[in-house]
């Protein structure tokens, strides 16, 4: 699995802690970069009927807006940076990634732990800001006390899963489905390098990768929705405190 | 070119609207992709057996490093059991918001 590697590229010490600038690191920047270059292209010309790219710049601005709007209700929107930040991020890199030689930043599950972990952090955050110690209400459902001492713990293992669950989702996915890809074009090579009728054999897994490509893209683009949806129903417990039934 | 009226560019978005309208294609509903269904199950109930055996883990690693009491392997059975129990509330909780959100689509 040698496109999953992490190789330094500039290696750097601090202390006892390897921080050197990896293939991972210089691929998040490219992420970076293509998606400010791609809002900056799309709306510099800031035309009233857009053009291809500005539309979908306005197509995508619009997808997060409503998201936020019927996930996490209409206060939910002081959000809507970080949660288009996220989805942009998470998008282009699985977008990005399927390009053949990239690197997928997303399949890795520091990676996508690192941005889960955040996620759940801004909650808890946002939870106790809004209504203090009440936000703990949380962990207590609807139910008579002789049976909350075994539900808050289950409740509160419950909220701890999130970031796992989140993180896993993504990082899976993106691991499963490239593995997957790779795994078809060797059967391509060995069955081509077979000789005889195996070789001719050899065009049904190479078909096969066309079509888990456009899964593929598929795949790329739901997870980073699952990913920016899920970000919002946490959200909204947050700041609205819904008791669960 | 003079800058566009107020009236003209409403009357442009109205006729946006209704040709949208016209042209409505279904799109698939993301939560309508069963392997995405299934894997989101799978997660919520995997991660939630993983976290309740941790903390479990975690109950037994500190008895037994700041007391004399051995609890170890009762917390960590006890607190898998209630992991498994939170992960089937999951599930039944990322049920509840799919269906919510097919019966929405099938309602517009």
């Amino acid at each position: 699995m040698e496109q999953f590697a992490v190789k330094p590229i500039v290696p750097l010490h601090i202390g006892h802690y390897d921080v050197s600038f990896t293939n991972q690191s210089l691929w998040m920047c490219i992420v970076v970069g293509a998606v400010s270059l791609f809002m900056a292209l799309a709306v510099r010309q800031r035309s009233v009927v857009p053009g291809r790219v500005q539309s979908m710049a306005e197509i995508s601005y619009e997808f997060v807006a409503t998201m936020i709007g019927t996930a996490a209700g209409e206060d939910g929107l002081v959000f809507f940076p970080f949660v288009f930040t996220l989805f942009m991020f998470v998008l282009f890199s699985n977008f990005l990634g399927l390009l053949p030689g990239a690197y997928t930043v997303t399949s890795q599950i520091c990676v996508t732990f690192g941005l889960a972990a955040f996620v759940i952090a801004m909650v808890i955050v946002t939870g106790f800001i809004k209504h203090g110690i009440g936000f703990l209400k949380l962990f207590v459902p609807h139910a008579p006390w002789y049976i909350l001492w075994l539900l808050v713990p289950i409740e509160f293992i419950s909220f701890a899963t999130r970031p796992i669950s989140l993180s896993v989702r993504l990082f899976a996915n993106m691991l499963a489905g490239h593995t997957l890809l790779k795994v078809f074009a060797s059967f391509v090579i060995l069955l081509g390098g077979a000789g005889g009728v195996l070789s001719l054999l050899s065009v049904a897994p190479f078909f096969l990768i066309v079509a888990i490509t456009a899964l593929e893209l598929l795949v790329a683009a739901l997870q980073a929705y699952v990913f920016a949806i899920l970000t919002c129903i946490y959200l909204n417990e947050a700041l609205h405190l819904h008791g669960h039934h | 070119m003079t800058a566009p009226k107020r009236e003209d560019l409403q009357s442009l978005g109205e006729r946006l609207d209704a040709a949208e309208k016209r042209n409505q294609v279904p799109r698939p509903s993301p939560a309508a992709s069963t392997m995405g269904i299934a894997f989101r199950f799978t997660t919520e109930l995997v991660s939630a057996l993983l976290v309740g055996g941790g903390i479990g883990y975690g109950i037994d690693w500190a008895f037994d490093r700041w007391t004399h009491v051995h609890t170890r392997p009762w917390g960590m059975i006890a607190m898998f059991v209630l992991g498994a129990a939170a992960g089937i509330l999951n599930v039944i909780r990322a049920a509840n918001e799919i269906n919510a959100e097919m019966a929405k689509k099938d309602g517009d």
